[in-house]
């Protein structure tokens, strides 16, 4: 069959991938991208649907303020809901250990100049009812809050759809044509894809990807899960991380929280990926209804999971493979969601400018120049035998 | 945590006869049964449609245990055999180890009852759990009032608990007049029976002695509504209809009842064997998505089986409770010699002895068709298919994000389940998150096979390539405070990491 053409060819229908795709497509290019199954339907469209300004990993910060200033309109921009809602982030401590974590954070905080403000177990109260007394304080970011990812994956597809581009859904990525230091093109099960520029946006998948075009990119893959209460009468609409878990209350009134261990996995580039439920589900339960009392009689409706990636930085890359030099790495270390309408800004200015106008200065490929191809087996990230 | 050599989940005919029969091959046996189920569940339509048509004697659960206790007189039997009966305790999750997931301790259940929860490892695992009553919705079918078939059985057989005073009944098989006989039994009115196609589905001379009790049986008819005031049925009105399932004018005739009973088929449930990982096929005889199982009733999983109605069924089964049973006593035996309690050549002998009772295939799929399109071309589209997130079905052909969102855009006007197709084939999974059908406090137990039947529909595919949407723990809408780990190890408990930081700081 005739390869198909196109400007850029994105391999993952993904947050990060098809937000690229709507900026490029915005900006006039022809875009296709390809995914081995549906739009979100790996971590994009199965995460907690937190966004906000994070201070365990200050180099994502500039990425995630922008974010946060493009959600605020993105539903508009787009013409399809996200439920994005701002009402900010709290981030609650237990134990002394953890109040401690919260002044390490406020000191980050200052430095990178967010606004974050301590609060006593009083006013967490206020802004969560219900909330236990065994919490001893809380640190409240104001710019933050949530969206629905299954809605805001699907906003990005259709409105890159509407903007004329192509989605390939089902489609897996079989290898690449190279020549001349670049890819020439992508080779899928729906053919070949001849584009000049390639970008990976493949979550789990990203590592094997590169490795077919012979470079190593250190990301592993590994196994979260995430329950759903019934839906009850609105409670708080701040997004909440505490006592180990992180969490929401969801427009409809769900509550969807998730956290705890995971458990380092293995994709491939063609199948559906098992994302199983284990024991832990009653663990995050547990967890939940120990940090808000008041729901815990409420039922347990249902429960999921997803792969999501890790460098070891726990850091995004965006950069530039230096051979195949037309192949972009996007990968996001489990930020994706949050961060993704900045990703796409940053990632179409990269290809457009040259350069983006947001600090992505630590998303370097470089930064792992010195790292083992053994890494994952030297850290133990590595699937259970 | 506990271990048991056998479990067998469910003690209906199926399991209790597995019970006894691996009982009596020398195994140890643990019996469980959800029965009785409390009340708050019991009202959210979980396990089967019961339609707000219960009393407040289901609070009383010793008196409930009693009921339960004396509906199954095969208890008795397969206490005497030794097994370990455990009633009030719902099967919730099931777990097997994965690609992605590895550090499980071999397989394993989650039980509850309702009061606490905790895991049980097994050596062999007896699934018969039996059928959920198929839902189809009507025009009102949302009203209180609106019963399956196995709501009427449970609620009359196991909990002597019925409030329904007059009952119109859907569908003619031998589920519904079986279903129309007990209720006639006690006492409960019926006045009529309602069949889409133009003949009787059961038992003719079943039919003849209701008739002769004063029930009428309407053929070539549909129900177009159900009404009532403050939420509660108070009449429907059936109508009869022509060679493509549309409504006849004028020949609508309405009928005084408090309960409709939705008896047009049952759906093996299937959630436990799909969470471990059981293979399963669609076969429209035998009730839809069912597990592949081989003569033995053993599944794809080499140490979890499968018996009665839960392996498939098909309307045979519903006056003859021997066909469950028989399938019972050979998963039964089948385990007791797979545990070593009797040799494989013992176990044959036994299973020999048992009569195959062979069943004629019935026209299943295009009979739930025909309810299907009926319902709609005399109710109209505005039909709930998930009443518990009131999706209808005009929703879901539009793809409609929920009405709270209170979303109007020209691109999302533009968008319908038809653009959808153009993208991919149908995904139920896909238009669960986009309109919510399915994620509501039923658990998706009475929607399932209404969006696959419209998904089929409107892609023009048929049902069994629909595929099925996936199940996942727990099966049972527990409350965190019941579901809450008592026995928490310390690593879990101590070492819970924070997303994924520290760095390397990583349980298993």
């Amino acid at each position: 069959m005739p390869p198909i053409t196109a400007d850029i060819a994105i391999i993952g229908a993904g947050v990060s991938g098809l937000a690229s795709a709507y900026y490029l497509a915005k900006a006039g290019l022809d875009v296709v991208v390809v995914d081995k199954g549906l739009a979100g339907g790996e971590a994009s469209g199965r995460n907690g649907g937190m966004i906000g300004e994070r201070t365990d990993d200050p180099p994502v910060i500039p990425i995630a303020v922008e974010s946060i200033n493009l959600w605020k309109t993105l539903e508009q921009e787009l013409g399809y809901p996200t439920e994005f809602t701002h009402q900010g982030r709290i981030q609650v401590a237990v134990t002394e250990e953890e109040m401690n974590d919260l002044f390490t954070e406020r000191d980050v905080a200052s430095r990178q100049g967010i606004t974050m403000e301590l609060i006593d177990p009083e006013h967490v109260q206020d802004l969560i009812p219900g909330i236990s007394p065994r919490v001893l304080g809380g640190a409240f970011f104001p710019n933050g809050g949530h969206a629905n990812p299954q809605r805001s994956v699907q906003a990005f597809a259709w409105a890159f759809q509407d903007l004329g581009g192509r989605l390939y859904q089902n489609t897996a990525v079989t290898g690449f044509k190279l020549g001349n230091g670049r890819v020439a093109a992508v080779e899928t099960t729906a053919g070949d894809i001849a584009a000049d520029m390639v970008i990976s946006a493949a979550g789990p998948q990203t590592a094997i990807l590169a490795e077919m075009v012979g470079v190593h990119v250190p990301v592993a893959p590994a196994r979260v899960e995430i329950l759903a209460t019934a839906p009850i009468e609105p409670l708080f609409d701040i997004a909440l991380v505490g006592n180990g878990l992180y969490g929401r209350q969801a427009v409809r009134g769900n509550l969807l929280f998730g956290g705890g261990p995971h458990e380092w996995a293995d994709v491939d580039l063609t199948s559906d990926p098992n994302k199983t439920n284990t024991p832990l589900i009653i663990n995050i339960g547990r967890r939940l209804a120990e940090i808000l009392p008041a729901v815990a009689d409420v039922p347990m409706l249902r429960t999921w999971a997803g792969i999501v990636e890790q460098a070891p930085d726990y850091i995004p890359i965006i950069d530039f493979l230096p051979d195949p030099s037309n192949y972009l790495v996007v990968t996001a270390s489990a930020h994706g969601f949050g961060i993704c309408p900045a990703t796409g800004k940053a990632v179409s200015e990269l290809i457009l400018n040259g350069e983006s106008s947001i600090d992505i200065s630590a998303f370097t490929l470089s930064r792992f120049s010195d790292i083992k191809s053994d890494w994952r087996q030297q850290r133990g990230w590595v699937p259970a035998a | 945590m506990e271990s048991r050599p056998l479990v067998v989940v469910g003690a209906g005919a199926a399991g209790t006869a597995a019970a006894i029969e691996a009982a009596r091959a020398g195994a140890h046996v643990t019996l469980v049964d959800e029965n009785p189920i409390p009340t708050s569940i019991v009202a959210l339509n979980v396990p089967q449609l019961f339609g707000q048509r219960f009393s407040d004697e289901l609070n009383d659960s010793q008196l409930m245990t009693d009921c339960v206790t004396a509906s199954n007189q095969r208890l008795v039997e397969a206490e005497e055999a030794g097994v370990d009966i455990q009633l009030g305790t719902c099967v919730w999750g099931a777990f097997n180890n994965t690609e992605t997931s590895r550090l499980l301790d071999g397989p394993q259940i989650g039980l509850s009852n309702y009061r606490r929860s905790w895991m049980v490892k097994f050596d062999r695992l007896i699934v018969a759990t039996g059928t959920r009553d198929l839902s189809i919705g009507f025009s009102g079918w949302h009203l209180n009032g609106t019963i399956g078939a196995n709501g009427v059985h449970s609620l009359i057989t196991r909990y002597r608990a019925l409030t329904a005073r007059r009952m119109v009944i859907i569908g003619s098989g031998n589920l519904a007049l079986n279903t129309a006989k007990m209720a006639l039994d006690h006492g409960i009115d019926v006045p009529a029976i309602v069949e889409v196609s133009p003949t009787l589905q059961g038992d003719a001379s079943l039919a003849t002695d209701l008739q002769n009790r004063g029930t009428d049986i309407y053929t070539s008819h549909t129900i177009s509504r159900a009404y009532g005031r403050d939420g509660e049925i108070e009449s429907v009105t059936i109508v009869e209809i022509d060679d493509h399932a549309r409504p006849i004018t004028g020949t609508e005739k309405t009928i005084t009842a408090d309960t409709v009973c939705l008896a047009i088929g049952l759906t093996p449930n299937v959630e436990l064997l799909s969470l471990l990982g059981c293979d399963l096929s669609f076969n429209a005889d035998l009730g839809g998505h069912i597990p592949i199982h081989d003569d033995a009733m053993s599944t794809s999983i080499e140490n979890v089986l499968v018996a009665g109605d839960a392996a498939g069924v098909h309307d045979a089964m519903a006056l003859d409770p021997e066909i469950a049973r028989n399938q019972g006593r050979i998963a039964g035996l089948t385990a007791a010699a797979s545990l070593r309690t009797i040799t494989d050549a013992e176990a044959e002998s036994r299973i020999s002895d048992i009569p195959t009772i062979p069943f004629a295939p019935s026209d299943t799929q295009n009979l739930r068709q025909k309810w299907f399109d009926s319902f709609a071309n005399a109710g109209g589209h505005n039909i709930y298919v998930c009443p518990c997130e009131e999706v209808t079905r005009a929703d879901i052909v539009g793809i409609h994000p929920p009405r709270y969102l209170e979303w109007r855009s020209n691109q999302m006007d533009g968008r319908s389940l038809q653009t959808q197709l153009q993208d991919n084939p149908v995904n139920p999974n896909q238009i669960k998150r986009l309109t919510r059908a399915g994620t509501g406090t039923c658990q998706g137990r009475h929607c399932r096979e209404q969006v696959a039947l419209l998904l089929a529909e409107e892609s023009k595919t048929d049902v069994s390539q629909i595929p099925l949407s996936t199940y996942r723990p727990p099966v049972r809408p527990l409350p965190l405070s019941v579901l809450w780990p008592e026995d928490e190890s310390e690593e879990i408990r101590n070492q819970w990491p924070k997303w994924f930081h520290p760095p390397g700081k990583v349980l298993g």
